[in-house]
């Protein structure tokens, strides 16, 4: 079977099983390899990529229910040459990563969260991310980073992911 | 599948289009959130598959004064969003809302969570069992209604030939409560589950899901209270006689053994009813 999508940006044609999960194409025919499977059950959310804008596990989406959807992984979000996304620039700002492994999924995740919920309070941050395991970083730092994040986008009068308010 | 074999996989626009494939022995696929972890289960995926998505009556909520009807491929995130603020309705929109992390939320849907019918801690079964929701499936035969209780128990031989469509719920609470316990705070499965309702006539009903293979009312428990007043809705005493009523075995499982689950009863009995006097029906 065919199956046509966007792939940050541009088109992308798979042939073969549609029930391949998408994190499998991502990596292994598009070496696309930020997006990362670790435990394939839904569970850690390292293999978080946006779909039609929506941050979900690419380890449990079959290939066939992107006919037609943009996908959005960690390399299209910034492709590193040009300014990073500024949920990234306040990770860096806060040396919020270590190993990284959680990273680009905890970045997809919470940059479709901040983009949705300019307003949230720290519980709520926390709860966004209850999806993405991480075993390094304790998570503080991160729920800084993500305040901080919430918090310049509100003083600059702009809602983050670019949208002006 | 056998190799060389090709995968059959319709994306359905319409019901007739997904029932056609049904008859061929195509398998359900909704969100994929169950389906996609089969092969870590040692169980290969189904050679030919239906997808609900794009059918647009299995992905809407219609809320009415007196009824809801939800369609089957409405994932958790878009129920909790519909129903928020729904008088009647918290229980369902806090199991919508509490249910495995974000990432599943937006993809797992209402049919796939009462269809898993191997999996135990379906949080939305016992939020559905207290609204005492009427299931419609599409059968080789024609429609079919069905209340849930049935459905849950009939489902692994009613599924062989049908495909759920809808859930339809009458607006008779006036407040519902999901009580769920999971080792962690989030993103693991619940040990056990708890939820309540207070209907018009200032009834209880409580169902548990989790402890058992299948989620079911806990009718004991709903008849002892109802022997005192309605205005007698109290978190300590409603604790007593789950304690008392506590007619569950346990299912041994992987997060936790048969006699906690059960055992751990009362005191969600009790946050349970706390919950319920602090929603607008009955605060
Ligand atoms: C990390 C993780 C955590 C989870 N935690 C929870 C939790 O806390 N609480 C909880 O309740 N669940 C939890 N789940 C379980 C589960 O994925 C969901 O309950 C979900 O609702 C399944 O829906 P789906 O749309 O993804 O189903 P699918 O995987 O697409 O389908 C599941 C089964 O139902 C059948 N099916 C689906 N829709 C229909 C239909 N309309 N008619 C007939 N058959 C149908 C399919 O053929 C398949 O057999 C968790 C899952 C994961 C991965
Ligand atoms: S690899 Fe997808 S959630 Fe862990
Ligand atoms: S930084 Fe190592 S897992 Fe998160």
């Amino acid at each position: 079977m065919t199956v046509t999508f966007q792939l940050n940006g541009e088109d992308c044609r798979f042939h073969g099983d549609p029930m391949t999960p998408l994190v499998d194409i991502l990596r292994q025919e598009r070496f696309l390899t930020g997006t990362k499977a670790v435990c394939r059950e839904g569970f850690c959310g390292a293999c978080t990529v946006h779909v039609d804008d929506e941050a979900v596990p690419s380890c449990l989406k079959p290939v066939g229910l992107v006919e037609g959807c943009a996908v959005t992984t960690i390399e299209g979000l910034s492709s590193g040459n040009q300014a990073l996304h500024p949920l990234q620039a306040n990770l860096e700002a806060a040396d919020a990563v270590q190993c990284g492994m959680c990273f680009p999924g905890m970045v997809m995740s919470l940059s479709a969260f901040v983009r949705d919920n300019p307003h949230a309070s720290r519980p709520e941050i926390k709860a966004a991310m209850v999806g993405n395991i991480c075993r390094c970083t304790g998570y503080e730092r991160i729920v800084d980073a993500v305040a901080d994040c919430l918090d310049q986008a509100r003083k600059a009068g702009q809602l983050v992911g670019g949208i002006n308010v | 599948m056998a190799p060389g074999v090709e995968r059959s996989f319709t994306a359905a626009s319409t019901l007739e289009e997904a029932m056609a494939a049904r008859r061929q022995g195509a398998a359900v696929l909704a969100g994929g959130t169950c389906m996609m972890r089969d092969p870590r289960r040692g169980i290969d995926l189904p050679e030919a598959v239906v997808a609900l998505h794009r059918i647009p009556a299995l992905s809407k909520v219609e809320i009415e004064p007196d009824h809801v009807v939800i369609g089957a491929a409405v994932t958790h995130v878009v129920l909790g969003r519909a129903l928020h603020g729904a008088a009647g309705f918290e229980g369902l929109v806090a199991a919508a809302q509490g249910a495995a992390n974000p990432g599943i939320r937006r993809v797992a849907t209402v049919g796939g969570n009462l269809c898993a019918f191997d999996f135990a801690a379906a949080d939305l079964s016992p939020a559905l069992l207290v609204c005492e929701a009427t299931v419609e499936l599409e059968t080789f035969k024609g429609p079919k209604l069905l209340g849930i209780s049935d459905f849950l128990k009939d489902r692994h031989t009613l599924l062989t030939e049908a495909i759920v469509t809808r859930i339809h719920l009458r607006r008779d609470l006036i407040a519902s409560a999901h009580i769920r316990l999971p080792l962690r705070k989030a993103g693991d499965y619940p040990v056990a589950i708890v939820s309540l309702a207070v209907d018009k006539d200032k009834r209880c009903r409580i169902a548990v899901g989790s402890v058992e293979p299948v989620a079911r009312r806990w009718t004991a428990l709903e008849q002892a209270m109802a022997a005192g007043p309605p205005s007698a809705l109290d978190p300590e005493r409603a604790a007593g006689f789950a304690l008392e009523h506590n007619d569950f075995q346990g299912r041994d499982g992987r997060e936790a053994e048969g006699w906690y689950r059960r055992q751990v009863l009362p005191p969600l009995v009790k946050r349970g009813v706390a919950a319920l006097l602090k929603t607008e029906g009955l605060a």
